[in-house]
């Protein structure tokens, strides 16, 4: 049973950063005026922040970390660990931390390490870096998590354009013994893989002249296998049915009453159907549940830290708070995680 | 509730989200009969079908969940008396 009760580590900051550049689903030249409307009024996301090519996720990443440490006048020496989680690395290889850690001008004892794990990656990234605070072995560890994610799917496949905007997001953590107990579990239901992949480029199909070919698929969807697709059914059933049961389950097991014992809820930002569905039935109270997806749509990985940035910073800085969060996606995987953090350092949000 | 009241409450979720009468529901509404019958249109009767009977399906459920008569089944398996 993949359930973790880690000690002796405190959330120090976090800090994310966005493209400049934002786009109304209006704009989306493959919505018409009616459909932007449907679209706007259903699943939620009116706007979203849009890298160019030239800039990656790590980039963005960046920006937000080495802004979070100097707020935390943390020294780039002390970094005993480096995460970086995203499926939209610099390159296929080497691991984008080990790059990040020459341009961040972090020491060369930095245990550095990639995580692709999608839309769940910000909770594996706390607890892989927690895991390896909590015994004071090493004191500090950088989790920088964003993607790119509309730059692996098709530009001509309606089902995904909209749905996802860019971000870089970084977390600081710190060895302290005198820090709450976070407790996380994770699910995997790996038969589903399918609903979230991308075919070809990988070893299993490597890329070739046919994994650029173009299919038809009705509906506004046009894609080549090189893209990242999404089974909308298939996802959909996933994250309305498993994850709020896990929560159901989870807060059962740790005796948490989610009306006196959780200051908030944060829940991964797919879409607003999804997240008014799990809000829905888990029967969470509506003031402790904020959202940020109608600004910024689904941000993959970074969704969870972005909450803590655009709509908690008051709060977070301010006192400790205790935070139910939920996340699914990419594996498919869900995970939950109760956790009190703050006060902690939140510079404002940053810009590329 | 009864057997009769969850049939009624069941076949109100049916009627709201199709827009149909209870006379049109029998063994043959299903999703490869009614043209109307939709990726959003399953999603609704689920979400209401869990409302209503305060049940969890699973993702296999919700997929499943394809005619009037599997929905019927569906609920049976998580105790709801039809």
């Amino acid at each position: 049973m993949a359930k973790w009760r880690i000690n002796n580590v405190r959330m120090a900051g976090v800090s994310a950063c966005v493209p400049e550049k934002v786009v109304a689903t209006e704009d989306i030249p493959l919505m018409t005026a009616e459909e932007a409307e449907v679209f706007n009024n259903t699943v939620g996301i009116r706007r979203r922040h849009i890298a160019p090519d030239s800039v990656c996720a790590s980039d963005m990443c960046q920006k937000a970390a080495e802004t979070l440490l100097e707020e935390l006048g943390w020294e780039r020496e002390s970094i005993d660990v480096l995460i970086f989680e995203s499926v939209t690395g610099d390159y296929r290889t080497p691991p984008t931390s080990c790059i990040l850690q020459d341009r961040m001008g972090l020491p060369d004892t930095t245990f550095c390490l990639d995580m692709p794990m999608g839309c769940c990656g910000c909770l594996y990234a706390i607890t892989v870096g927690s895991n390896l605070l909590t015994t004071g072995n090493v004191r500090r560890a950088l989790l920088l998590i964003g993607d790119t994610a509309l730059r692996m799917g098709s530009m001509k496949d309606k089902s995904r354009v909209p749905l996802f905007g860019d971000c870089g997001t970084a977390i600081a953590l710190e060895y302290d013994p005198s820090a709450p107990e976070i407790v996380v579990d994770f699910h995997t239901l790996g038969k589903g893989y399918k609903a979230l992949m991308t075919p070809h480029g990988g070893f299993r199909h490597p890329a070739g002249p046919e994994s650029f070919v173009e299919e038809d698929f009705g509906n506004g969807i046009v894609r080549a296998p090189y893209h990242t697709l999404i089974n909308g059914m298939d996802v959909f059933s996933f994250a309305i049915s498993r994850p709020p049961k896990s929560v159901a389950q989870f807060m059962e097991a740790e005796e948490i009453d989610k009306d006196q014992d959780v200051d908030y809820f944060l829940i991964h930002q797919a879409n607003k159907m999804i997240v008014d569905r799990v809000v829905k039935k888990l029967k969470l109270p509506l003031e402790k549940v904020p959202y940020n997806l109608e600004e910024y749509g689904n941000l993959g990985g970074a969704s969870i830290p972005s909450l803590m940035v655009t709509r908690l910073r008051d709060e977070l800085t301010s006192a400790p708070r205790h935070l139910l969060m939920s996340s699914f996606g990419l594996g498919l995987s869900w995970a939950t995680m109760s956790a009190t953090f703050g006060p902690m350092v939140i510079p404002p949000l940053q810009y590329i | 509730m009864t057997n009769m009241e969850n049939l009624n409450k069941y076949n109100e979720i049916f009627t709201e989200v199709f827009g149909v009468k209870p006379e049109a529901l029998d063994a043959n509404f299903s999703k490869e009969n009614v043209e109307s019958w939709d990726s959003v249109h399953q999603l609704n009767l689920v979400t209401l079908a869990e409302e209503t009977f305060d049940v969890m399906l699973d993702p296999e459920d919700i997929l499943a969940f394809t005619s009037y008569e599997a929905g019927k089944e569906i609920l049976r398996r998580q105790d709801v008396e039809l």
